[in-house]
C-alpha cells in the first residue's frame, strides 16, 4: 500500500468537499464540506511527508488543525447570529444583497 | 509518476516476461478485493431487489387520522410551542471546550521534550508566552460572564 | 545529545509585528478589565498608538535586509515598505472607525448578540454606544496582514492569511444599521473565504509534495532542480493563486466583493478595501517573484488573462450600479485588475510600479469611504445614487472633494490615479506585455464612465427630495478624508519620492 493511494483519496475528498460548497444549500453543511477540504489537505500533507521523508508535514497539519478549530468558533457564531433572526438554514435565502 | 515509488517495467525483451508476471502478482493480490468487492455488491443488490419488490407489490393507501402527525410526548397531549429556545451558553462551552483542546494538543509534544538536556530556560518561556495568550482567552471570557452556567 | 540550535531571531525587525500583536492581547484586557465608559477612548488610543510606535519601528528598521526565525519571515524592502504602508493605511482607518459624532454610539452595534428586529435590538440601536472590541479585532487583523507581507514561508503565509481575514469577518457583522444586510455580508465573506482558505492550503500541500519543504527558497530551487512531477507544480501554483487572487478581488473570485463592501460597516469597508488590498498584493508579489520565477514564462499569459477579465469585469459591471458602495467595490476590483498589470510585468519596475500603486490606491479609497459616510439622514448612510444627486447645491465642499477623489479614480492628470496607472502601464510594456496596457486603456475609458455620472448628478441635477443634508463631520473623519486627499493630490503633483522610495524598496530577499 504505496502513499500514492492516500494522496488519491485526499484528492477525492478534497474534490468532493469543493463541490459540496457549491451545491449544499444548508449553511452548517456547507461549512462541514469547508472542514472536509480543509481535512483532506491535512492528509495531503502527511502523506508527502512520508514519501519525502521530512517531518514538515506533520508539523504543518497540527498548525491547520488549529486555524480550522478557529475558525469553526467564527464560522458558527457568524451563522447563528444570521440565523437566529431568519429561522431557516438556507443559504439560498441569504439574498438581500444582489447585483 | 509521483515520488521515487513508481516502477516501469525495464526495456527490452524482458519487458514482456517480466510485465505478464507483474500482471500475475497483481491478480492474485487484487483479486481477494476483487473477491470482497463483488460480495459487497451482490449484498446491495440483493437489498435493493428485495425494497424494490416489496415496494411494487404492496398498496399504496396511507391512512391520515388525527393526530398521525402531532409531536410524539409519551402519550399526553403535547403543550408548548414546536421550537425550543437555543442556550447560547452550550454553543460557547463547546467552542471554550475545542480551543483548549487544541492548545493540549501542542503542549503534548513540548511536555515529552522539554526537559531533554540543551533545552533551557527560553523553551519553558516561550511555551508560557504561548499558554499566557490562551489564559487571556479565558480571563476575558471571565469576566464578560460566560462561564456562570445559570 | 548535544546542545539545541536554536534559531536567530532579529526582535528589532521582528518588532512592528510584536508590537501589534501585544496591542491588540493589551486590548482584550482593556476589554474585559475597563469600566465601560472608559473603554472606546482607551482602546482608541491604544491601537492608534500601537500602530504609531509599529510604524517608527518599521522606519528605524528601513535598511534591514534579513531572513529570519528560522527561515520563516523575510523582512526585506518590500515587506518594510508594505509594512509601513499597511500601517498607514491602518491609522487613517482606524479613525475613521473611532468616529461616534455622526451617528449616536458610532457605526457598530453595541451588543451584536442581540437577535435582529427584537425590542432589546431596536433600543440597542437608538444610542447605545458601540462595541468597542472592534479595536482589539482590528489590531489583530493589521499584525496578521503585516506578517502576511513578510512571510517568507507558505505555512507562515498560510497562519497570517488566517489570522487577518478572521477578525474581518467578524468586523463585517457589527454595524448599527440595516443590520440583516451586515451579517449576510459577513456570511458570504466567511464561506467564500474560508473555501478560498482551503484551496490555497491544498495548493501548499502539492508544492509541499513537490518540493520537499515550503519555504519559498526550496520550491524556487525546487522549480529549477526537481525530478517530480511537474503537474503537483502547476496544480500547487493554481491553487495557490486562487486563495491569493480571491483576497484581492481578482476576476473570477471578485463575487464576494460586492455584497461585502456594501453590506460591512462603511469603516470596516474602507479598512478592508485599503489594507487587505495591500497585504494581497504584498504576499502575491512576493510568491510569484521570489518562488516561481522559474516558471513566469508558463504562468505570465494566465495571470495576463486574469488581470485582462479583471479589468473588464470591473469597468463593464461599475456601469449599471444604483448603490455608491457598491460602485466603489466594482472600482476595486477593476485596480485589482490595473495592479496584477504590474505583478504581471516580471521586472523590478513592475514591483515598484504596484507598489506605489498601492500606496496611491489606498488613501484614495480610504477618502472616498469616509466622504461616503459623511452623507446620511437620519435612518443612516444614503447611498443610492440618486440621494446623491444635487449634492454640490447642498454641500459643495464635500461635493468638490469627492469630485477630486473620483478624477484620481478615472485616473485624471495631477491626481495619484493618473501617476500609478503611468508607471504600472510603463513597467508592463518594458516587460514586453503590451496587450494588457491596451486592455487596461480601454477598460479605463469604460470605467471612466459611471465616475463622470456621478461628478454630473453631483454638480448638474436639481437635488431630489430625497438628497440629505450632510452632516457635519467629527474631526477624525475630517482628519482621514483630509489625509486622504492630500496625498492623492500631493502624489500626483509630486510623486518622485515615493516613487524612489519604491525603486529602492523593490529587490526581494532570498
Amino acid at each position: 500500500m504505496t502513499p500514492d493511494y492516500y494522496l488519491v483519496l485526499a484528492a477525492i475528498l478534497f474534490t468532493i468537499g469543493a463541490v459540496g460548497v457549491l451545491v449544499r444549500r444548508n449553511a452548517i453543511v456547507l461549512f462541514m464540506c469547508i472542514e472536509l477540504m480543509l481535512n483532506a489537505a491535512n492528509l495531503t500533507l502527511v502523506a508527502f511527508s512520508r514519501i519525502t521523508g521530512t517531518l514538515d508535514g506533520q508539523i504543518m497539519a497540527f498548525f491547520v488543525m488549529v486555524v480550522a478549530a478557529a475558525e469553526v468558533v467564527i464560522g458558527l457564531a457568524i451563522i447563528m447570529s444570521i440565523f437566529r433572526a431568519r429561522r431557516s438554514a438556507s443559504v439560498d435565502d441569504s439574498n438581500l444583497l444582489k447585483y | 509518476m509521483i515520488g521515487a515509488n513508481q516502477r516501469f517495467p525495464p526495456p527490452g525483451d524482458v519487458a514482456l516476461v517480466t510485465m505478464s508476471t507483474n500482471l500475475g502478482r497483481m491478480t492474485g493480490y487484487l483479486g481477494s478485493y476483487a473477491v470482497l468487492g463483488l460480495l459487497l455488491l451482490a449484498g446491495a443488490l440483493v437489498f435493493v431487489g428485495a425494497f424494490g419488490a416489496n415496494r411494487l407489490l404492496r398498496p399504496a393507501n396511507p391512512a391520515e387520522p388525527a393526530g398521525k402527525r402531532v409531536a410524539y410526548e409519551s402519550g399526553i397531549d403535547p403543550v408548548g410551542g414546536n421550537w425550543a429556545q437555543m442556550q447560547i451558553r452550550y454553543y460557547v462551552y463547546a467552542f471554550l471546550y475545542v480551543l483548549f483542546a487544541v492548545e493540549s494538543v501542542f503542549l503534548f509534544p513540548w511536555a515529552v521534550v522539554f526537559a531533554d538536556p540543551g533545552y533551557g530556560a527560553a523553551v519553558v518561556a516561550e511555551m508560557g508566552i504561548f499558554v499566557a495568550v490562551l489564559a487571556l482567552g479565558i480571563v476575558y471570557a471571565w469576566r464578560k460572564g460566560v462561564l456562570t452556567w445559570s | 545529545m548535544e546542545d539545541l540550535n536554536l534559531p536567530p531571531i532579529d526582535y528589532a525587525a521582528l518588532s512592528p509585528i510584536l508590537i501589534l500583536f501585544g496591542v491588540a492581547c493589551l486590548g482584550v484586557l482593556v476589554e474585559a478589565f475597563a469600566p465601560r465608559r472608559a473603554r472606546h477612548p482607551v482602546q482608541l488610543v491604544l491601537a492608534i498608538g500601537g500602530s504609531v510606535a509599529a510604524l517608527v519601528m518599521v522606519v528605524l528598521e528601513r535598511n534591514t535586509r534579513v531572513v529570519t526565525i528560522g527561515d520563516a519571515v523575510a523582512i526585506d524592502g518590500p515587506s518594510l515598505f508594505l509594512q509601513g504602508a499597511i500601517l498607514l493605511l491602518g491609522i487613517v482607518s482606524l479613525l475613521l472607525i473611532g468616529e461616534r459624532s455622526l451617528e449616536a454610539g458610532g457605526p457598530f452595534v453595541a451588543q451584536a448578540a442581540l437577535t435582529v428586529g427584537s425590542e432589546k435590538d431596536n433600543r440597542q440601536a437608538q444610542g447605545a454606544p458601540g462595541n468597542t472590541e472592534i479595536y482589539p479585532l482590528a489590531v489583530f487583523a493589521l499584525s496578521g496582514m503585516l506578517l502576511f507581507v513578510a512571510a517568507n514561508d507558505l505555512l507562515t503565509m498560510f497562519i497570517a492569511l488566517e489570522v487577518l481575514s478572521l477578525p474581518l469577518y467578524l468586523l463585517c457583522a457589527l454595524a448599527r444599521r440595516k443590520r440583516l444586510l451586515s451579517q449576510e455580508a459577513a456570511l458570504k465573506y466567511f464561506l467564500l473565504g474560508s473555501y478560498a482558505s482551503a484551496f490555497f492550503l491544498f495548493g501548499v500541500a502539492l508544492l509541499y509534495g513537490y518540493a520537499g519543504g515550503v519555504n519559498l527558497q526550496q520550491i524556487n530551487e525546487a522549480v529549477a532542480a526537481s525530478q517530480n512531477s511537474d503537474i503537483l507544480l502547476y496544480a500547487g501554483l493554481a491553487l495557490l493563486a486562487i486563495g491569493l487572487l480571491f483576497k484581492v478581488a481578482a476576476a473570477p473570485f471578485h463575487v464576494w466583493t460586492p455584497d461585502v463592501y456594501q453590506g460591512a460597516p462603511t469603516p470596516v469597508t474602507a479598512f478592508m478595501a485599503a489594507c487587505t488590498k495591500v497585504a494581497g498584493f504584498g504576499a502575491l508579489l512576493r510568491v510569484l517573484y521570489v518562488a516561481f520565477e522559474g516558471v513566469q514564462w508558463d504562468y505570465q499569459p494566465v495571470i495576463g488573462t486574469i488581470a485582462v477579465l479583471t479589468m473588464i469585469v470591473g469597468s463593464v459591471l461599475a456601469v449599471t450600479q444604483q448603490d455608491i458602495k457598491r460602485l466603489l467595490a466594482y472600482s476595486s476590483i477593476a485596480n485589482a485588475g490595473y495592479l496584477l498589470v504590474g505583478v504581471v510585468a516580471q521586472n523590478r519596475e513592475g514591483v515598484s510600479s504596484t507598489l506605489f500603486y498601492l500606496v496611491a490606491y489606498g488613501f484614495t479609497v480610504l477618502a472616498a469611504f469616509g466622504v461616503v459616510s459623511l452623507v446620511r439622514d437620519a435612518d443612516g448612510e444614503a447611498t443610492h445614487l440618486s440621494r446623491w444627486a444635487g449634492l454640490g447645491r447642498r454641500s459643495p465642499l464635500l461635493a468638490a472633494i469627492f469630485t477630486f477623489l473620483m478624477l484620481a479614480f478615472a485616473g485624471i492628470p495631477l491626481t495619484s490615479g493618473f501617476i500609478s496607472k503611468f508607471v504600472v502601464f510603463g513597467a508592463a510594456i518594458d516587460g514586453g506585455q503590451s496587450w494588457l496596457v491596451v486592455a487596461g486603456v480601454v477598460t479605463s475609458m469604460i470605467i471612466a464612465f459611471p465616475y463622470l455620472r456621478v461628478i454630473v448628478m453631483m454638480w448638474l441635477s436639481e437635488p431630489a427630495e430625497t438628497t440629505p443634508t450632510v452632516s457635519v463631520p467629527g474631526w477624525m473623519t475630517s482628519a482621514a478624508v483630509f489625509i486622504g486627499v492630500l496625498a492623492t493630490l500631493a502624489l500626483g503633483v509630486v510623486p518622485s519620492p515615493l516613487l524612489d522610495l519604491t525603486n529602492d524598496a523593490s529587490l526581494f530577499v532570498r
